[in-house]
């Protein structure tokens, strides 16, 4: 089997922080000296790029072309500790080794995908290829929220799948959905993160209620910031913000996944 | 002039868009050949001896015998979830996603969508 992990984040419900969350935590293995990628599988909805600095015009090749033949794998992973820039967080990845593999935000892209469908045989292809074209100790896979036919396979390839969920009935339902569809899939490792809880919520008793609630591990509750908001996307907050609560939570989750055999 | 290999994967291509398994298939697969398939996603093609390597090397709970992993494949092959190439200790086993179908939304719809987007810039 290859040697590099996959670790799948996903939440059931839009809005929870997943690519902000998936994002940070490979930032954080990468700066843990871990050789990691991080691919947006959200083919339909793309936006993880934003996260890492890239907008269209930097993109060069993306998954889309790699899906239609047009590139390879190795064309598509973009150098993101190479073009860190000044921005605050990112340029701490400067001496790191952190691969993105984007999906395109191209409109005509897109509507081919939805058009066409996906070859879920050379999406597959790609997902492997990568960890071991790059020599990845990790690849982070960024899904589109809910259950669809993209986010299963990533569950069924993935070593490790981390759910993010809020404090909130409509997510803990939606969670027990893909509690319940990682385990029939034989996922080994399941981890939960909470985010966006409210300060008045005492973070001990909220890891315990959910912990027994659906027998799972919960590696960090984290608050509700508008710091986070205010970052607006335009950096690794982690990163830019390291002493924040949030950021600290965030690397308990990190240290978690990479604790992991 | 077409050799072998070009009959071989011409008849692999055949086969592969007969039918695949989808992931949401997987969920409903007996733990023997859910694990198999599994292992299949990630090593993506496997020949038999290696397959053997692989099992004997998993816990003993996981384990299977030589006879159950041999049903398991054909199984599997049988349903075209996993695509056999070759015979007997050469075969290579290779797994065989479903592709996702497009949008069922009337092709004028799109034919729209492209207009629209067609003077966009790349």
């Amino acid at each position: 089997m290859n040697k590099g992990k996959i670790i799948s984040v996903r939440s059931f419900r839009g809005g929870t922080g997943k690519s902000n969350t998936a994002a940070n935590l490979a930032a954080q293995g990468a700066l843990a000296g871990k050789r990691v990628g991080v691919v947006d599988t959200d083919i339909q909805s793309p936006g993880f790029h934003v996260l890492f600095g890239l907008n269209e015009k930097k993109m060069g090749k993306t998954m889309n072309d790699f899906l239609h033949d047009k590139a390879t794998i190795r064309e598509i992973g973009f150098p993101i500790h190479e073009n860190v820039g000044n921005v605050a967080g990112l340029s701490k990845l400067k001496n790191a080794r952190i691969w993105l593999f984007p999906s395109s935000i191209s409109g005509r892209d897109i509507s081919q995908i939805l058009r066409e469908g996906i070859d879920f045989n050379k999406l597959n292809e790609g997902l492997q290829t990568t960890i071991a074209e790059f020599d990845l100790d990790y690849l982070f896979i960024d899904t589109h929220p809910g259950l669809n036919e993209e986010t299963l396979l990533s569950i069924a390839t993935s070593d490790v799948l981390v759910i993010i969920l809020r404090p909130d009935n409509q997510d803990l339902q939606g969670t027990s959905v893909t509690v319940d569809i990682a385990r029939s899939l034989d996922v080994p490792s399941l981890l939960l993160m909470v985010n966006k809880a409210l300060p008045k919520y005492d973070p001990v008793a909220v890891k315990k209620e959910i912990e027994t609630l659906f027998n799972a591990p919960v590696a960090g509750v984290l608050p509700l910031s508008f710091d986070m908001a205010d970052n607006a996307s335009s950096d690794l907050f982690s990163l830019r913000f390291p002493e924040h609560e949030w950021s600290k939570g965030l690397r308990g989750v990190a240290q978690a996944i990479l604790a992991l055999e | 002039m077409p050799g072998v290999f070009d009959r071989l994967n011409k008849e692999l291509q055949g086969k592969k868009q007969d039918g695949g398994i989808t992931p949401l298939d997987l969920i409903d697969l007996p733990p023997a050949l859910r694990k198999i398939m599994r292992l299949m996603l990630r090593e993506l093609q496997v020949g038999y001896p290696r397959l053997c390597e692989i099992v004997d090397a998993m816990p003993a709970a996981d384990r299977m015998t030589r006879d159950e992993l041999q049903s398991a494949l054909a199984t599997l092959t049988e349903q075209f979830w996993l695509i056999r190439i070759g015979e007997g200790e050469k075969a290579i086993y290779k797994v065989n996603l479903r592709r996702k179908e497009g949008s069922k939304l009337m092709a004028g719809v799109w034919s729209a969508l492209d207009e629209k987007l067609k003077d966009k810039p790349e």
